[in-house]
């Protein structure tokens, strides 16, 4: 068993340089263990590092992938499963080996698992640009927006053209846990590991946005289910509104009631 | 201690909430360019949802009255000029500071607003103007604005809004004048309609002329015009609704007609009913208004065989549909092209292009529906797969409508799949 550990984040590019030369070797999908950066390392197999293997078999195949391929594939890697590098050797395995049209096989079991994951980080990546919030600070005598933001999967990097676009003409950072993004105007900054105390925990307009939030709830209309699907818990702690979630959930009767009463006298 | 700002937000952001049409709509895309001043982005499609409140609704916009002092008495309204809310103003600066600042910190996708009817017509609809314009001209804002036009003010003013807004709306509120003339009496169902047919040929004359010199005419309201209707305060019957609906979309090209159910607010007037019109009919509405302008159903269709002209409550348009015409059914899968496909109850648009794709490679059995994730329960009547035919009798019952009751998925815009 060959055993593969990607140590960078989200790791297309690792993956990709492994995998190729894997597949030119001839190594099928079930002699390789991918093991990602979050994974503990096995005792056994400390000092293997993932590097290329050279080539050795005189019949090479021909690598080829659909162009879609590559996008898909990029979109997987950053998902948090670490089973995501195993999964995605395999279709580009089967892609070269066994079906050149396998994505479009929506039935298949390895593109229902593949396509799943993309339609998870797709997700993540349209929650962050809808989630995140900035607070304002100011650094170097510059008004700067900073916000802290945990993405369920490693969708930092796929959401930052639209906060260069939107935002392009602020200074602004985005700290996540694994990495933060910083803006001038003119070019990202990527920075690994930051630092989460550097977030302010106030913004003079927070409270503005937190009496605009209470007030557009109709108490009379508690749809609490519906609100859950589209804004699961674990992205409360992004939200500064979502601290008076339980408070108006819990005066919502009461409210009702009241507004009730009001129409009846 | 709440501050001035926060007391006024508090009071115009509540007078607001009973507007249904919160969602942004699609207004093309742009941003500001590379040395290009201004703040915002408008992404295509119909705009983030930043925050969903606990009633589930999406989000979007800052949608507030710019004042809730108004010298009309639409019985229906909270801020008519006989109820006794709380009443505040915001000023121009404020609303644009506000907008300004709720952008910046990625809580909105822009401002959405309205306003009672202060001193007159024009003069309120003026300063609504010089809101969206200091936004486009000040502050190079790009992200969306929508603006609820002011019935009766001047042609000229309302042109001016169309240059700043991405989507002009105007709320036809009843859909007989009968019904406004008792529910809203300063208000003409003609003058609605003249403007938003005035406003109509603004439209598309800027989207497809050029002036002499060649150049493209500035943008006019990008997003078109939407509306809203209140449902359950007067007697009109669904198809009535309906029927100006269809009107709406035909003659003055609406984006959008939105339903309100009628719900009783505070300090009432006393002609209005006491009970709030039911949910589910509003509902009803909603999906029936799609089925017309995605599911390519006609009105009779849709209306055929209902009750005093009321769409059933039990099951969604498109499933009452089917029940009243089972002898189309079953319809085969992996045969049937997408118009009869989208015709299957429990088959949403998005599913119908899957089974599309999917059948090229293969011929669809009752296990790749799973894999669809397609509702079984709802579809098992009505539909053949490879290995799969409905027992003959199913369709034949008389409580398949019963057991058919609670199949129901529903999205969050409403529309039955
Ligand atoms: S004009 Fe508008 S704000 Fe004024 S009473 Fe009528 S509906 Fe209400």
């Amino acid at each position: 068993m060959k055993i593969i550990r990607i140590s960078t984040l989200p790791g297309y590019e690792e993956w990709k340089d492994n995998a190729k030369s894997c597949l030119l070797d001839y190594i099928p999908p079930s002699s390789i263990a991918w093991k990602d950066i979050n994974e503990p390392q096995d005792e056994l197999f400390a000092g293997i590092k993932s590097k290329k293997t050279p080539p050795s078999s005189p019949h090479k195949p021909v690598l080829k992938v659909p162009k879609s391929f590559v996008e898909l594939a990029q979109t997987a890697c950053c998902h948090k499963d670490p089973e995501r590098f195993s999964l995605l050797y395999k279709v580009f395995w089967r892609i070269n080996f066994e079906n050149r049209k396998l994505l479009s096989q929506s039935l298949d079991d390895d593109i229902i698992l593949l396509n799943k994951m993309i339609k998870e980080v797709r997700r993540d990546s349209y929650k962050i640009t809808a989630f995140l919030r900035f607070r304002e600070t100011l650094y170097e005598g510059k008004e700067h927006y900073v916000a802290w933001y945990e993405p369920f999967h490693y969708t930092l990097e796929r959401a930052l053209p639209f906060f260069t676009k939107r935002f392009r003409n602020m200074n602004w950072s985005i700290l996540t846990p694994y990495r933060a993004a910083h803006w001038d105007g003119e070019n990202v900054l990527l920075q690994d590991n930051p630092d989460p105390s550097q977030v302010p925990d106030e913004d003079r307009i927070e409270k503005y946005w937190l009496t605009y939030y209470a007030g557009i709830f109709n108490p009379a209309r508690v749809k609490k289910s519906a609100m859950l699907a589209q804004m699961p818990k674990k992205y409360w702690n992004n939200l500064p509104e979502a601290k008076l979630i339980p408070d108006l959930l819990h005066n919502s009767e009461a409210k009702a009631r009241e507004m009730i009463d009001k129409i009846k006298a | 201690m709440q501050d001035k700002i926060e007391t006024k937000l508090e009071i115009l952001a509540d007078a607001a909430k009973y507007d249904a049409s919160c969602a942004s709509g699609s207004a093309g895309k742009r941003s500001a360019g590379k040395g290009e001043k201004g703040i915002g982005s408008l992404t295509g499609g119909s705009g983030i949802c930043h925050s969903f409140t606990p009633d589930g609704r999406c989000v979007s916009l800052l949608k507030i009255l710019m004042t809730n002092y108004c010298i009309y008495d639409c019985h229906y309204c909270i801020n008519r000029i006989s109820s006794n809310v709380r009443r505040a103003r915001f000023t121009v600066q404020e609303v644009v500071d506000l907008t300004i600042n709720f952008y910046k910190r990625n809580y909105i996708e822009g401002l959405f607003l309205s306003s009672g009817i202060i001193k007159d017509p024009d003069y309120t609809m003026e300063s609504m103007v010089k809101i969206a314009k200091s936004l486009r001209v000040d502050h190079h804002f790009k992200g969306y604005i929508h603006l609820k036009t002011i019935p009766n003010a001047s042609p000229e003013l309302q042109e001016e809004a169309g240059l700043y807004a991405d989507r002009l709306s105007i709320n036809i509120e009843m859909p007989t004048q009968k019904g406004l003339n008792t529910f809203a009496p300063e208000k003409n169902i003609s003058d609605i309609t003249g403007s938003m047919g005035r406003l109509r040929n603004k439209i598309s004359e800027h989207k497809t002329s050029k002036t002499h010199t060649g150049k493209r005419l500035p943008r006019f309201a990008p997003g078109g015009q939407s509306t809203q209707m209140i449902v359950g305060a007067d007697a009109s019957d669904d198809k009535t609704i309906l029927n100006s609906s269809v009107d709406l979309y035909q003659t003055h090209k609406l984006r959008r007609v939105y339903y309100s159910a009628f719900s009783p607010i505070p300090d009432a007037s006393l002609i209005l009913p006491l009970k709030p019109a039911p949910l589910i009919r509003e509902h009803r509405l909603y999906q029936a208004d799609w089925l017309l302008r995605f599911y390519d159903f006609s009105l009779d269709e849709i209306l055929q065989g209902t009750k005093n002209n009321m769409l059933d409550m039990d099951h969604d348009p498109k499933l009452a549909w089917a029940l009243r015409n089972r002898h189309l059914f079953p319809i085969d899968i992996n045969k049937a092209d997408k118009k009869l496909l989208l015709r299957i109850p429990g088959l949403g648009a998005l599913t119908v292009q899957k089974i599309i794709k999917a059948r090229k490679y293969c011929n669809l059995s009752w296990s790749d529906l799973t894999k669809m994730r397609v509702p079984l329960g709802k579809v098992k009547p009505f539909i053949t797969a490879s290995d799969y035919r409905p027992p003959a009798y199913l369709l034949d019952m008389e409580s398949l409508g019963n057991q058919l009751k609670n199949t129901e998925q529903l999205d969050l815009f409403g529309r039955a799949v």
